[in-house]
């Protein structure tokens, strides 16, 4: 179980980022958080990932706090990130370098079997197109068997096709490998097709202002009725949330009329 | 998954082969007789003032032409005593860039990577850095004598800035995206060194290198002028006071070469480990 206890992000420049932010993810469920830019919707991830401390408040994996990276969390970045001077295969045991060669390889090479990139093991990875190299990145993220993992806008730079084809890899390897899938996005389609459950982020400062329950089985059908009424669900809250606050301080001040 | 593969497969294999011949394609075509060009220049030179001389236009008495200049070499070589002045400035070079570089790779790691450590010693290192080499060539000769030692000191502080300094400068432009992902699979700083820091700064390592071997050859000069009795600089100064300008020329050629040849074995050392780069290579 994940926690995000009311969590307060302040940078030092003075910008809160979030605004006692809280969030329970059951293992191995996904759940999208979404919201506008600037909501803050990196900055939670990097909170759970351990790269950055919060202000305030906590994050906890299984009652543990999180402090710093832990090998249990994974993280796979907007950009695929992979170091250019490693082959794809190396790139996929960068994390496993705790362990014995035999058994890195036997990972590695079962992982890429997994992803379908097999055949570019021994690639730069200058050589992989933008959907391949995202792939890449979440295999390497996914060798250490993280009982977490974080995707921060993972496929947002892919055209919609590849976008598409991806999301449904991401669901196949979710299904072979059951980690807990935090994912954040901007496009609601993609949290209507992927997500368990979606929690809807209000920006300046960071806030969840709704959590919405979606309860449709898979295999989803992306064009199905359930999506199309997720999708209205998620942009009304959406919408909601970008209306007058309810204290009083407007966000779109009615008075200047 | 299997939608994905069959969508995706044929234009990645199209564009990762159209990659490949754009990449290996033109260069063995090149590499066979394109660096012939880089001797026109020399050569065309060399024959201009062979001839000029030969005809009586120019006088080559303090500048020999270059029959001259090979004749000597010859005459050196055919003693052994070229290759033996040789060898003595390349082992001198050899000694001192291994050990500059050495030091300076370890220290600007070291800078780059701790914050306190680069705020304790690089002010004064940069304070170093201005002060002309040779001016410590008095006190290098107090400390070490005017054999061996001094000469590689020498030498090795010479090729230590340039180093040092591409080895900060490269740590410190090092992608934080890039460190990031360290963090997350939690390397020590060490570890984050060794995996992450010294590949990425890699590119610009060797070109560094290859500055401060340049300036080994420079210093090596310099410190074979004060004093030596061996060593093409030595060469330099008894073709200067038993006025033999076509020995002080046959040692500077041979410097040329030397320089040419070194830095090329250097870049060509390096080359395999560079294979990943994704660099801008001009063409024609």
């Amino acid at each position: 179980m994940l926690l995000v206890e009311s969590v307060n992000k302040t940078y030092p420049n003075g910008a809160q980022a979030l605004d006692h932010a809280s969030l329970g993810v059951n293992a191995g469920e996904i759940v999208a958080v979404v919201g506008g830019s600037g909501c803050g919707k990196s900055t939670l991830l990097r909170l759970i990932a351990g790269l950055d401390p919060p202000t305030r408040g906590q994050v906890q994996l299984d009652g543990e706090t999180i402090r710093s990276p832990l090998s249990a969390i994974g993280l796979v970045f907007q950009e695929p990130r992979l170091l250019p001077w490693l082959t794809v295969a190396q790139n996929i045991g960068f994390g496993l370098y705790a362990l014995p060669h035999d058994e890195r390889d036997r990972i590695v090479n079962d992982v890429l079997q997994h992803v379908g990139l097999a055949d570019y093991a021994n690639s730069w990875p200058r050589e992989l197109s933008g959907g391949q190299a995202q792939r890449v990145a979440i295999a390497r993220a996914l060798a250490p068997r993280p009982k977490v993992l974080l995707l921060d806008e993972p496929f947002s730079s892919l055209d919609a096709f590849t976008r598409a084809s991806l999301q449904e890899h991401l669901l196949d390897l979710w299904e072979a490998f059951r980690p807990t899938l935090v994912l954040v996005t901007h496009d609601v389609e993609e949290a209507a097709f992927l997500a368990d459950r979606v929690f809807v982020m209000r920006p300046r400062p960071g806030r969840f202002v709704a959590t919405i329950d979606l309860g449709i089985a898979r295999p989803r059908d992306r064009y199905g009725v359930e999506i199309e009424d997720a999708k209205r669900r998620i942009l009304g809250a959406l919408d909601r949330s970008l209306r007058p606050h309810p204290k009083g301080e407007e966000l779109a001040p009615a008075a200047a009329i | 998954m299997m939608a994905m593969t069959a969508i995706e497969t044929p234009h990645l294999a199209e564009a990762t082969s159209s990659a490949t011949s754009a990449r290996h394609g033109p260069i063995p075509r090149h590499a066979s007789g394109r660096f012939l060009l880089g001797f026109v220049l020399p050569v065309a030179l060399a024959i201009t003032w062979e001839v000029a001389v030969r005809f009586g236009w120019a006088q080559g008495r303090l500048m020999p032409p270059p029959s001259r200049i090979l004749t000597a070499l010859y005459n050196l070589a055919i003693t052994g005593e070229l290759f033996h002045h040789i060898f003595v400035t390349t082992a001198r070079v050899a000694a001192g860039f291994a050990l500059g570089a050495l030091a300076a790779t370890i220290v600007g790691a070291l800078a780059g990577a701790f914050r306190i450590a680069r705020e304790m010693a690089d002010p004064m290192l940069q304070g170093l850095r201005a002060v002309p080499s040779i001016a410590w060539v008095p006190l290098f000769i107090l400390w070490f004598g005017i054999f061996e030692q001094s000469k590689i000191t020498l030498i090795a502080v010479g090729c230590f800035f340039p180093i040092y300094l591409g080895v900060l400068g490269a740590i410190l432009s090092v992608d934080r995206k890039t460190v990031e992902v360290g963090r997350i699979f939690r390397l020590s700083i060490f570890s984050l060194i060794w995996r992450i820091l010294l590949p990425a700064i890699l590119p610009t390592y060797v070109v560094s290198l290859r500055a401060g071997l340049g300036l080994g050859w420079m210093f090596v000069v310099a410190a074979e002028f004060m004093g030596a009795s061996e060593g093409l600089g030595y060469l330099l100064v008894d073709g200067q006071q038993l006025g033999k300008p076509d020995q002080i020329l046959a040692s500077i050629l041979a410097f040329a070469i030397l320089g040419k040849v070194s830095d090329g074995l250097l870049a060509a050392a390096a080359a395999p480990f560079l294979t990943w780069q994704d660099a801008f290579a001009p063409r024609g």
